[in-house]
């Protein structure tokens, strides 16, 4: 079998021994950059907590929601390292739990809005004309009402759930990804590899989905990794007024707007779970933020 | 690198913004300390209220705007606090008489007292008062629904003729739709009245009158000096209704005196609180229970022994014990604990899984293996408890509970829909109107053709006619009515039609150097500063 593929992966890297020399300077540069790598590790430690939540507590039916009424409002203790919350329920449990909800809302809502907008931005950018002008004003309408507030008003319409938050959410953000694709489909389309393509024939949709969406996956791939942030703290804050997950159903936002109710007697309900969003979302900034640096030759030589 | 920065400056944001989310509000100085110029303490008191007052108009005022309008406006008759020999006692009306089958009341008016306009009160105001209320049709205008004609007999004399036997002493003390009010005062704004009203106006006859009102925010009220009942030193002359939603600020202002009531404050620090030299808590039954009524018509919730099963399954002493701190009492039946019609002898389902499998399994399902719907408000943290905790139970007997939370609309319209596409549980408080069990009785479990608040869907013949009966004997023989009101009770029981969770008990907090603070919960969390002193 080995002997078989081997001259097919060799010629596959030859063709692209220049790309994958670009990635291994990318991979080299992220090294250096401790704040990518710290990053991309508490992200990691986070998504290895919600995967393996039920191995990773004694208590994983409290994580799930289960009342422990007799043992409510522990303080952070040995048996309980992040305390109790209002039922008894083990804090780091919850949060590890509620991980898989707000984990999964960021990438969701992510996955979604570069579902809807790079193929809607690439048509409007490569065609232009009346189909440019009618995505670009539907853009213009979504981004016309803050996004808050618009994911509040359609997540209210549909009922609170937290696939209607995460509905919600990614109808919002979408229309960001289209005018990002479209702007760099713009230049691309006039580039001569574009004309090329199309002189000798090959038909527009493969132009498009050959030649113009790789190369604009980079400053998407970059916009995606810091929006996760922004996204699973959208999230919390519709879990936070109610309109995401919800209860028993653990949800960092919900732990939040929870432990809002006891602060001044118990602190740890509302800021464990708070710190939990603080270090993801910063997280997924910071590492969106060198993946951008890295991802452009000019900056990376800057860097160095 | 200023890219960098720039993102950093982001994630600041985001950390400001989530931090404001978690701890930035009771940090936020009470309002009564920044924007008031200290008044002269002695003889200013300051209720911290954790909602604002809907309508002040005195025939509209259905919630909590209670609050306000009980010390600005009298009844004829007021309902005693529980623990005393009488159940009522006096207010405009000196005294009062019915004929034998309770259809013809007689009150005769105390003499001597003001409307804060300066005209009398007379039998003529007190028919113009409740004419307007019935008339205007709105809050609690139908608890006077009983009443054919009001005549004066004479100045100080009115008498109501009634379509059908009722306590109208009960109504008459009623904290809705039952104040009497200067019939000149309302004339003189004509058809804008209710909107005068709300602006900061009032025509009563109580001790206070408004001085000023911001919408929403604050709300003073003054001494009228000609009040009948007089005043003494150490009376308050002057009392602020701080309008405060946050329950921590409350707690705050509480304990640092800048305000000197309040209530709804966390459970969890009513301890503390009270411990402090400078506060006392207040705990008193509130005549208000949390149920949650059963969808007796839809499988499997018709059946009645899945019904008792069920309520076999809620951990009533543990809930209580843990979860609301004890500031609750298990419910005997849904007339609440200290309201007449209230009975210990009543049966409890305690909580018993075995029994509650030994049920099922004679009902024919041994294993659970069904799913039920529980609505209740999204916001109220305690009916989510209870869902939470139930659930939990639920699951052990192979039940799965689907806890539901709405806003009250949403929760009350799918209440109201085919019962067949409606929940199978519906949690939610109930109190009464005007103080009789019949409120209780008749809202939640009497033969509805179109659902209102018998949510459950009920329908019992036998029960109606009880509680139907024991209405009308409400004013002329309450013994009577008393037994009959109970032994309906015992039906709902016995069929298991709702869940009976918990009484509530009221608890409010007030500074220890204000005197004469007695709860009434047939005025909910209404203070009567007149009583009061300092």
């Amino acid at each position: 079998m080995t002997t078989l593929l081997r001259p097919f992966l060799e010629r596959w890297i030859r063709e692209r021994r220049s790309q994958l020399e670009e990635y291994r300077l990318m991979l080299r540069a992220f090294g250096r950059d401790w704040l990518a790598v710290a990053s991309l590790a508490i992200i990691l430690l986070f998504v290895f907590g919600a995967v393996f939540a039920p191995w990773l507590t004694p208590y994983p039916e409290q994580g799930r929601g289960e009342p422990n009424v007799l043992e409510k409002f522990l303080p952070p203790s040995w048996q309980h390292p992040l305390g109790t919350d209002n039922l008894g329920r083990d804090v780091l449990a919850r949060i590890l739990f509620g991980g898989r909800t707000s984990l999964s809302i960021g990438f969701l809502v992510v996955i979604i809005a570069v579902a809807i907008g790079t193929p809607l931005g690439a048509l409007a950018g490569y065609f232009g004309g009346w189909l440019d002008e009618a995505i670009m004003r539907l853009t213009d309408i979504f981004l016309a009402f803050p996004s808050l507030l618009l994911a509040i008003a359609i997540a209210a319409a549909l009922g609170p759930s937290f696939t209607n938050a995460m509905i919600a959410v990614a109808l919002t953000w979408w229309p960001w990804y289209t005018r990002l694709v479209r702007a760099q489909t713009l230049s691309l389309r006039e580039r001569s590899f574009v004309e090329a393509a199309r002189g000798i024939g090959v038909r527009e949709g493969t132009v498009i989905l050959r030649h113009i969406l790789p190369n604009v996956m980079t400053p998407v791939l970059v916009q995606a990794t810091m929006d996760i942030g922004s996204a699973i703290l959208t999230g919390a804050a519709m879990s936070f007024i109610g309109l995401g997950a919800q209860p028993p159903t653990p949800d960092w936002g919900e732990m939040v707007n929870l432990g809002r109710i006891y602060f001044i007697n118990h602190p740890w309900l509302a800021t464990f779970p708070g710190l939990a969003i603080f270090l993801v979302s910063l997280s997924f900034n910071l590492l969106g933020d060198s993946i951008r640096d890295i991802a452009d030759p000019r900056t990376r030589r800057a860097a160095r | 690198m200023s890219r960098r920065s720039l993102s950093a400056l982001l994630a600041l944001t985001a950390l400001t913004l989530l931090l404001s989310l978690v701890g930035c509000r009771p940090s936020t100085p009470p309002p009564a300390a920044g924007e008031m110029p200290a008044p002269p303490k002695e003889n200013v008191a300051v209720y911290a209220h954790p909602t604002s007052f809907p309508d002040i108009d005195p025939s509209i005022s259905y919630s909590n705007d209670s609050a306000v309008v009980s010390n600005l406006y009298e009844t004829l008759v007021w309902y005693n606090p529980p623990m005393q020999p009488q159940l009522l006692r006096p207010g405009l009306a000196e005294r009062w008489e019915s004929n034998a089958d309770a259809t013809e009341w007689t009150f005769y008016l105390r003499k001597g007292v003001k409307f804060h306009d300066g005209t009398d009160l007379n039998a003529q105001a007190v028919k113009y008062s409740i004419e307007r209320t019935i008339n205007m049709g709105m809050g609690a205008s139908y608890i006077w629904d009983p009443v054919e004609e009001i005549t004066v007999v004479d100045d100080f004399t009115v008498r109501f003729q009634l379509k059908y036997p009722a306590p109208l002493d009960l109504i008459a003390a009623s904290g809705y739709g039952s104040w009497i009010f200067s019939p000149a005062c309302v004339e003189a704004q004509g058809e804008k009245a209710s909107k005068w009203f709300n602006e900061g106006h009032d025509c009563g006859s109580g001790p206070y009158t408004i001085e000023s009102y911001e919408r929403g925010r604050r709300l003073v009220i003054t001494r009228f000096d000609d009040y009948w009942g007089g005043w003494k030193p150490g009376q308050f002359n002057k009392v602020v209704f701080e309008v405060v939603e946050d329950p921590t600020v409350r707690q705050q202002m509480i304990e640092a005196g800048t305000a000197d009531v309040t209530y709804d404050l966390p459970r969890e620090n009513l301890a503390a609180l009270d411990a402090r030299p400078d506060v006392v808590v207040y705990t008193n039954p509130a005549f208000q229970n949390l149920v949650g009524l059963l969808n007796v018509r839809k499988p499997p919730l018709d059946n009645k022994l899945v019904r008792q099963a069920i309520s076999y399954a809620f951990p009533y002493d543990r809930f209580i014990q843990t979860v609301v701190s004890g500031y609750a009492v298990q419910s005997h039946g849904p007339v609440p604990l200290g309201m007449w019609g209230h009975s210990e002898k009543l049966f409890q389902y305690t909580y018993d899984l075995d029994k509650a499998r030994e049920l099922l399994a004679q009902a024919g399902y041994p294993n659970g293996g069904f799913k039920l719907v529980m609505t209740h408000v999204a916001g109220d943290l305690d009916e989510r408890q209870v869902g939470e905790v139930w659930k939990a139970e639920l699951a052990k007997l192979g039940i799965d509970l689907e806890v539901r939370g709405m806003s009250w609309e949403a929760q009350w319209d799918l209440g109201k829909s085919d019962p067949m596409q409606a929940q199978d549980i519906f949690v939610m408080y109930w109190w009464p109107d005007y103080v009789s069990p019949y409120s209780f009785l008749y809202s939640m479990f009497h033969c509805e053709e179109e659902t209102l608040f018998n949510l459950g869907y009920y329908c019992n013949p036998r029960y109606d006619e009880l509680i139907d009966r024991g209405n009308e004997l409400s004013g002329s023989n309450r013994a009577e009515a008393e037994r009959l009101f109970i032994e309906a009770q015992q039906i709902l029981v016995d069929e298991a039609v709702s869940l009976f969770f918990y009484d509530l008990v009221n608890t409010h907090a007030v500074r220890a150097d204000i005197k004469g603070y007695v709860d009434n919960p047939a005025y909910p969390h209404v203070v009567f500063f007149y009583e009061l002193s300092r």
